[in-house]
């Protein structure tokens, strides 16, 4: 029987490295303007509002409503196609970015716009936590 | 028939680009699926009957401009190699329909400049053989992280384009109430189209029940509003409007152009204001900066005949509608009912069939059709006194053509 091929797994970078290493702390951390105190997604190494060199990483409330979401019915990775059909979410925070998960605890006839939702940590690996959302 | 457009004209591009340069030959190869040719060897008879076009030797040729090179393309440098060109002005962007109105541009742009007479644009293509790179494992873009240009989050199984326009027309339809029976209305008008293009795959009709019942994708897509997967080719060539003048064919002008709009109020798959990705949510009229192409060539919107756009997937061409002001916010998918996109129609739309159901040349065989509308060389799928034809995409690029 042939193995099934692994799941993608972040790449760590100097920009996003604290949001994964938050992660596995079971928190939503973001890159925080110290300047003009906004968060950006996704991590860059200047806040893209002010262009502001003083960046900070803030703990977010993990809490927002999903501003969009799809089914995948296509396997076109290999290492998914088990998990066929499978959800994704975009996820509008309190703190205003939008990040990307999936919705879990729930059906997907559960998924709608605006459906209010928190983040929970799956523990992939020992050394890898993805931040999904369940409804709130 | 030429209407000036309120917005303010560009001095340097009317100094420059505007009206001096034409299309002076198009060419094509057959398009099919698992084509027993090489993306190379597609590319050598579009090249070839192009050249039959214009009436020019290949010597002729002094630039290449491609939107797209190795691994589901051919390289430039390969091209000329193996066609036995010389040249002396390259451009080549990367695998992306996004690049195809840069390819053009940058050929009109190096035209126009004087870095070369005669510039082709080839696009050859074997999709067939290379299913793994369309958002496969193979396919190395996919793997872009955290909210890529079309939403890509491989950690999450989010790899393919589709992911992004999907991802697009969900909150459409759940911000403005349009439905996927609504949506079904751009791939039955294209469908129409190609059975009327004798190069289109697409050899039978399509009904909403048919699209309907189609196989999801990837929710709210359905097997329909998906491009096809073919193999191809296609050329056009460009030289200045004088040098035209004494060519057989009547130009196909470059009357105004405008390119891909980026910033944190685009998404690439969705007109500014949707809200995916990291785009302000909220209804954004068209301001002045995304309609300058109109300004630049000096025609008005309401003399634009028919329209031409990168149809990937289905909902791209409810965007493009919107972003260009052909209708408002949230609109789009109740403007294209009732056979409005149709040839016949307010507006005809990519009319001999689009990458939806003639074939996946990368939108290059929508281009060719603009040039035999313009010509007036379309068959039965001829605009009457076509004079004005506009290609603009949803990443808000466009060129605005005329006879």
């Amino acid at each position: 029987m042939t193995k099934t091929p692994e799941k993608p797994v972040p790449r760590l970078t100097p920009d996003n490295r604290a949001f994964w290493e938050g992660c596995r702390e079971h928190k939503i951390m973001l890159p925080w303007c110290q300047d003009c105190d906004r968060p950006h997604w996704p991590p860059g190494p200047v806040c893209p509002h002010c262009f502001s060199e003083a960046l900070t990483w803030k703990q977010a409330s993990g809490r927002g409503a999903i501003s969009s979401w799809v089914v995948v019915h296509k396997a076109w990775l290999p290492a998914f196609a088990a998990d066929i059909p499978y959800n994704a979410v975009q996820v509008e925070l309190e703190e205003g970015v939008r990040l990307t998960g999936n919705l879990v605890e729930a059906p997907n006839e559960a998924l709608r716009v605006g459906l209010p939702v928190e983040a929970v940590f799956d523990d992939v690996r020992l050394d890898v936590t993805l931040p999904r959302f369940r409804p709130r | 028939m030429f209407v000036l457009w309120t917005a303010k004209p560009s001095p340097a591009f009317y100094a420059q680009v505007k009206d001096a340069v034409a299309i002076v030959g198009i060419g094509q190869s057959e398009f099919g699926r698992y084509l027993p040719i090489s993306q190379l060897g597609l590319g050598a008879k579009a090249l070839r009957s192009a050249l039959a076009d214009a009436q020019i030797d290949r010597k002729e040729i002094d630039g290449l401009s491609l939107h797209m090179g190795w691994p589901l393309g051919a390289d430039y440098d390969r091209m000329a190699d193996v066609y036995g060109l010389e040249v002396n002005y390259v451009n080549q962007s990367w695998t992306h329909g996004r690049f195809v109105t840069s390819a053009l541009q940058h050929a009109a742009m190096a035209v126009a400049t004087g870095m070369a007479e005669m510039v082709a644009c080839i696009t050859a293509i074997s999709f067939t053989r290379e299913l793994s790179i369309l958002g496969g494992p193979g396919d190395p873009e996919g793997m872009r992280e955290q909210g890529a240009t079309h939403a890509e989050n491989p950690v999450y199984g989010l790899t393919s384009p589709a992911v992004g326009a999907a991802f697009a027309m969900q909150r459409y339809m759940a911000l403005y109430g349009a439905t996927s029976a609504d949506l079904a209305a751009v791939p039955i008008a294209l469908r129409k189209h190609a059975l009327l293009s004798p190069y289109a795959l697409m050899k039978q009709p399509l009904t909403l029940e048919e699209h309907q019942g189609s196989r999801l994708i990837v929710d709210p897509l359905h097997l329909y509003d998906c491009s096809l997967i073919t193999d191809g080719a296609a050329c056009v060539l460009l030289t200045t409007v004088e040098r035209a003048r004494d060519m057989p064919n009547p130009p196909v002008i470059i009357a105004g152009m405008q390119s891909v709009r980026s910033g944190r109020s685009e998404f690439i798959f969705a007109p500014p204001g949707l809200g995916i990705n990291q785009q302000p949510s909220g209804a954004v009229t068209p301001r002045e900066r995304d309609l300058a192409v109109y300004g630049r060539a000096g025609i008005g919107r309401e003399a634009v005949q028919g329209f031409y756009t990168y149809d990937a997937f289905s909902p791209l061409v409810l965007f493009a509608l919107e972003r260009f002001g052909f209708c408002g916010a949230g609109e789009a998918a109740k403007w294209v009912q009732g056979g409005r996109i149709e040839l016949g129609g307010e507006l005809p739309v990519n009319t001999s069939g689009g990458l939806l159901s003639e074939a996946h040349v990368c939108a290059w065989n929508s281009i060719n059709e603009m040039v035999r509308q313009l010509r007036g060389k379309a068959g039965p799928r001829q605009i009457p006194g076509a004079e004005v034809l506009q290609w603009g995409t949803c990443w808000g690029d466009s060129v605005i053509m005329r006879r």
